[in-house]
C-alpha cells in the first residue's frame, strides 16, 4: 500500500480497470467486427467482406427506420432542449415552497419506469383518439427528454449562480439581452449536453416508442427487435458501426466547440 | 423587442414542425403490419408504382405484439399477418374484417391445402402468406443415422446436443404426436403422459430456443432439434452438412396470414395488395427473394429450379399428409402452460 503514496498504483488497480474496460468495450468490438462477416449468421465467421456496407443502403427497411429514428430524435431534442431550458430558467426564480413540488413532478418522469410511461401515453392516446403514428412517437420522447434536459441545464445555472445577471440588469441590459448575452453564453455547455442526452435517449429508446408507435413510425430499435425471428443480418452491425463512428465524432465535435467557447473567443459572444 | 419575436417565431416553428410530422403526403397509403423482412421490396416497390400509393410497412415481434397493439386501437393498420392460432383467436374476439374473395381472384390459384383451413373456415378472414412444417433439423456429421421418429431425440448419444423451440404448445404437441396422438389434445392424462416423457428429454436439451436456434444449428453448438421448415432452409444454406425430416409420426403444420383488421379505411386497396402478391408470377419473384414456402401452385412455372428443388420449401405430398394443425385447446391451454414451466424449470 506504500505504493500509493508515492503516486504509483497498485498493480491490482491497473488490472481491475483494464478488466472494466474490456467489460465494456468487447460487445462493441464484437459488433464492429461482425460487421465484416461473410456469413449473414452471426456466430460463424466465414470470411472478410465489406459487402453489408454496400448492401445496407440499398436495404429500404433499414433505410426508413433510421430516416424515422433520426426525424423523431431531431425534433425531439429541439423541442425538449428549448422547454427544459425554459423550465429551468423559470424555477430558478419560483418561490422555494412551491418550487420543490414542481422539481418533484420533473423528476418524476427519469423515475417512473419506462413500461409505465408507455403504457399510460398509449392509454392516454387512445382515449383522446390521437392515431398512433410519428406524432406520438416524438410526443412521448418529448415528455422524457424535457426531464433530463431540465436536470442537466439547472445544475448548470445553479454553479453560475446570479451575480454575473444581476451585474448585467445594473449596466442597462434589459432582460433579454442579459438572457441572450450573459445567461445563455454560460450556460451552453449545459444545453449543449442536455440536446446530446435527449438526443441519445431519443433513439436509443424501445421501450416507450414500442407502446405508442403506429405505421410509418418503426424506429430502427422496433426494427432490430423484430428481427429476431429471422436472424439479426449484419447489415444491422455495419449499422452500428457506423453510428458509433458518427456519434464519437460528435462528441469530440461538441468538445472541441465548448473548448474554443471557453477560451478567448468567450469575450466575441459579449457585445460590450 | 425585435429578437424576442424571433425566438417566439422559431418556437411555434418548431411545434408546428412537431404536428406536420404525423400527416405528410396526400398520396393513398396502405399500411402493412407484418414480421421483419417478411416480402421483397422490389415486389412492394412494384405495387407502389403501378397504382400509385404509399405502403407503410411497420414491424411486429410477435403474435402477441400484434393483438396487443390492435387491441389498444388507435394505430389504423390495413394489412397485418397473424399466424394460424392467432387467426382464430382474433375471429373470435371479433377483430378482423371479412374478406371480399371476388376481389382476391388470384387466390384460386392457392393450394388446395390452404383453402378453407380449420382455423378460419371457408377463408371468412385470412389468406396463407407463407406456411411451414415443424420436424427435425440434424447434423450430419453428428447424428449418423438418419433420424425417422421424434423418439430419437431422446438418444442417450445426442445428450447435451438437443435443441428445442421455446414453445409449450409446440414441444408439448410433439410429444404428444410422438406418442400417437393429436397435437391439440385436451385429454388431460394424455397432455400429463406426453410432459413425463419430456421431463426425460430435459436433460439432453442444450437450449428452449425460437429465436436463436439458427446461429446454434450453424455454428455446431446444436445437433439435432426441433425446427421449422423454412429456417431449416436457411440453416442449410449456410451449413450445407444440416438436412430435415418429418418424422414418421407427423409435425405440426403453421401459416403466417393476411387479414384485414377492422375498422381499416382502406380495404379495398388491401385486398389490391393481397391480390398482387398472389399473382403467380409475382409470388414467385417474392418467395424467391424471401426464402419461404410458397402456397400458390400455379406460381411453379415461374421459380427456379434451386428453389424448387429444395426439400425444406417444397415439402413432398407425402410429407404433408403427416402434418396437422395445431388448435384452440381452450381451458386445457392453462395445463399446457403448467406443465411447460415446470418442465422448463426443471421440476
Amino acid at each position: 500500500m506504500k505504493a500509493a503514496g508515492k503516486g504509483k498504483q497498485h498493480p491490482l488497480l491497473a488490472f481491475h480497470s483494464a478488466l472494466l474496460i474490456l467489460f465494456i468495450y468487447v460487445p462493441v468490438l464484437m459488433i464492429v467486427i461482425y460487421s465484416f462477416n461473410d456469413s449473414r449468421i452471426n456466430s460463424n465467421w466465414s470470411g472478410f467482406t465489406l459487402k453489408w456496407y454496400g448492401s445496407l443502403f440499398d436495404n429500404r427497411q433499414v433505410m426508413e427506420a433510421l430516416g424515422n429514428s433520426l426525424t423523431i430524435a431531431v425534433i425531439s431534442t429541439v423541442v425538449s432542449t428549448v422547454f427544459g431550458t425554459m423550465a429551468a430558467l423559470a424555477l430558478r426564480r419560483m418561490a422555494s415552497r412551491k418550487k420543490k413540488g414542481v422539481i418533484g413532478l420533473l423528476y418524476l418522469p427519469i423515475i417512473v419506469p419506462d413500461i409505465i410511461m408507455g403504457l399510460s401515453l398509449l392509454v392516454l392516446f387512445s382515449q383522446f383518439q390521437v392515431p398512433l403514428g410519428k406524432l406520438t412517437v416524438i410526443i412521448a420522447h418529448i415528455t422524457f427528454s424535457i426531464s433530463y434536459v431540465y436536470v442537466i441545464v439547472s445544475s448548470r445555472l445553479a454553479n453560475m449562480g446570479k451575480q454575473l445577471e444581476e451585474a448585467a440588469s445594473d449596466l442597462g441590459a434589459s432582460p433579454w439581452q442579459t438572457f441572450r448575452f450573459v445567461t445563455l453564453p454560460s450556460i451552453w455547455p449545459g444545453v449543449l449536453a442536455g440536446a446530446i442526452m435527449a438526443f441519445t435517449l431519443s433513439i436509443d429508446d424501445f421501450m416507450i416508442s414500442f407502446f405508442v408507435a403506429g405505421p410509418n413510425s418503426t424506429t430502427l430499435p422496433i426494427y432490430i427487435y423484430g428481427l429476431v425471428k429471422r436472424g439479426i443480418s449484419p447489415e444491422i452491425n455495419a449499422l452500428c458501426t457506423l453510428m458509433i463512428i458518427v456519434s464519437v465524432a460528435l462528441i469530440v465535435l461538441a468538445q472541441w466547440l465548448l473548448n474554443r467557447g471557453n477560451g478567448n473567443e468567450r469575450s466575441s459572444m459579449l457585445p460590450f | 423587442m425585435n429578437k424576442k419575436k424571433w425566438f417566439a417565431v422559431v418556437l411555434a416553428g418548431m411545434l408546428a414542425l412537431t404536428a406536420l410530422a404525423g400527416c405528410s403526403s396526400k398520396q393513398e397509403t396502405l399500411n402493412l403490419y407484418s414480421w421483419a423482412d417478411n416480402f421483397d421490396m422490389d415486389m412492394i416497390k412494384q405495387f407502389e408504382s403501378e397504382n400509385n400509393v404509399k405502403v407503410n410497412y411497420a414491424i411486429f415481434a410477435n403474435n402477441e405484439e400484434l393483438l396487443a397493439k390492435l387491441k389498444a386501437g388507435g394505430a389504423n393498420y390495413d394489412l397485418i399477418q397473424p399466424s394460424d392460432y392467432m387467426v382464430a383467436s382474433m375471429i373470435k374476439q371479433d377483430l378482423l374484417e371479412p374478406l371480399d374473395l371476388n376481389q382476391i381472384p388470384n387466390f384460386q390459384y392457392a393450394a388446395d391445402r390452404f383453402k378453407n383451413p380449420e382455423f378460419d373456415p371457408g377463408n371468412k378472414y385470412s389468406i396463407t402468406y407463407t406456411w411451414g412444417v415443424t420436424g427435425i433439423a440434424y447434423n450430419k456429421k453428428y447424428v449418423k443415422e438418419t433420424p425417422a421418429s421424434w423418439s430419437d431425440l431422446w438418444k442417450e448419444e445426442y445428450k447435451g446436443k438437443v435443441l428445442l423451440l421455446d414453445d409449450n404448445r409446440e414441444i408439448i404437441g410433439m410429444a404428444l404426436k410422438k406418442a400417437g396422438k393429436s397435437n391439440s389434445s385436451q385429454a388431460e392424462a394424455d397432455i400429463h403422459a406426453a410432459a413425463d416423457d419430456l421431463r426425460k428429454l430435459v436433460p439432453s436439451v442444450l437450449a428452449f430456443d425460437t429465436d436463436n436456434i439458427k446461429q446454434k444449428m450453424i455454428a455446431e453448438e446444436g445437433w439435432i432439434g426441433t425446427v421449422w421448415s423454412g429456417d431449416a432452409a436457411v440453416i442449410a444454406a449456410e451449413n450445407p452438412d444440416v438436412a430435415y425430416v418429418v418424422p414418421e409420426e407427423g409435425g405440426t403444420i403453421w401459416s403466417d396470414n393476411y387479414a384485414i383488421p377492422k375498422g381499416t379505411k382502406n380495404k379495398e386497396l388491401a385486398q389490391k395488395f393481397i391480390n398482387f402478391m398472389l399473382d403467380p408470377e409475382n409470388s414467385a419473384k417474392n418467395y424467391e427473394s424471401i426464402g419461404y414456402s410458397n402456397p400458390i401452385v400455379k406460381a411453379k412455372e415461374f421459380h427456379s429450379k434451386e428453389y424448387l428443388d429444395n426439400p425444406m420449401i417444397n415439402l413432398s405430398e407425402d410429407e404433408l399428409k403427416r402434418t396437422e394443425w395445431l388448435i384452440d385447446v381452450g381451458k386445457h391451454l392453462q395445463l399446457y402452460d403448467r406443465l411447460w414451466t415446470e418442465l422448463k424449470s426443471g421440476r
